[in-house]
């Protein structure tokens, strides 16, 4: 059974917003499955582009709404993987991450790639349902 | 009950075009209620030879060698959870994208797309979760 977390606030729908064919999450065997987090305005959709630092703090956000409409949280990640733009600013994630994920951080993996709009940070996570 | 962890043979293609490749990597891996399949690039499944084109005709030949891998082992691209592309170019995300909503129909499966180095001149790489 696979079912659709629909956007929990209008501007997460990146969809509706940016052509981008995928639904926000999928829910099926026990698992969320989120589409990778972005740090878009989650009421207007508008992009937030800042620091690394900013832009994980949307993502959080956003990502906390998410898990939160479908009945898990930011405490039941079990998958994080971290794009960041360029490596160097590893321990600046690492900074910023730690305050969302303060008690049994889930496995994770980073690495540096191209991420779409010339964002900075993307977060792609599975969490329990 | 079902197995724990199966590796699943395609029959589809070649007899089998990843260690044809040297590569110690099986295409589809049951585990529990879900199956993995590998990163695919773009080859012709039957001949398991590199197709290089475009990053539009690439991931067109990769979701039909897709669709074929998931429906051989019983499940569908209707079943996919989550899809993971890797572009050799962010610049080509809307080229992948429009062909890729042909093959995923409403409603289509979480995603995440970043571009990076990939090997060997492929273009396009794409990975996904389904349900068995």
């Amino acid at each position: 059974m696979r079912d659709v977390i629909a956007a929990p606030a209008t501007g997460l729908d990146l969809r509706q917003h940016y052509g981008h064919h995928q639904s926000p999450a999928i829910r099926a065997g026990g698992l969320i499955f989120c589409s990778g987090m972005l740090p878009v305005d989650p009421q207007t959709g508008e992009r937030r582009h800042g620091t690394l630092t900013s832009e994980a703090q949307v993502i959080f956000g956003n990502l906390k709404l998410l898990l939160e409409s479908a009945g898990s949280s930011l405490d039941r990640l079990v998958q994080v993987h971290a794009l960041i733009y360029d490596s160097i600013e590893y321990d600046v994630l690492n900074r910023v991450y730690r305050q969302y994920v303060a008690n049994g951080p889930p496995a994770r993996t980073v690495w540096a790639a191209q991420i779409e709009a010339g964002f900075k940070v993307e977060l792609d996570v599975i969490a329990a349902a | 009950m079902s197995p724990r962890r199966e590796i699943i043979v395609p029959a589809v293609h070649a007899p089998d075009t990843a260690s044809s490749f040297g590569q110690a990597v099986s295409t589809v891996v049951r585990g529990g209620d879900f199956l993995f399949v590998r990163g695919l690039t773009a080859i012709d499944p039957q001949s398991g030879e590199r197709v290089r084109g475009t990053t539009a005709s690439e991931t067109r030949q990769i979701l039909t060698h897709l669709k074929q891998l998931l429906e051989a082992a019983g499940s569908s691209l209707e079943k996919v959870v989550k899809v993971n592309v890797w572009l050799h170019s962010m610049l080509e995300a809307p080229n992948m994208n429009e062909v890729y909503a042909r093959f995923f129909s409403d409603p289509p499966p979480a995603r995440t797309v970043c571009g990076a180095r990939l090997p060997d001149g492929v273009k396009v790489i794409i990975e996904c979760t389904a349900l068995a």
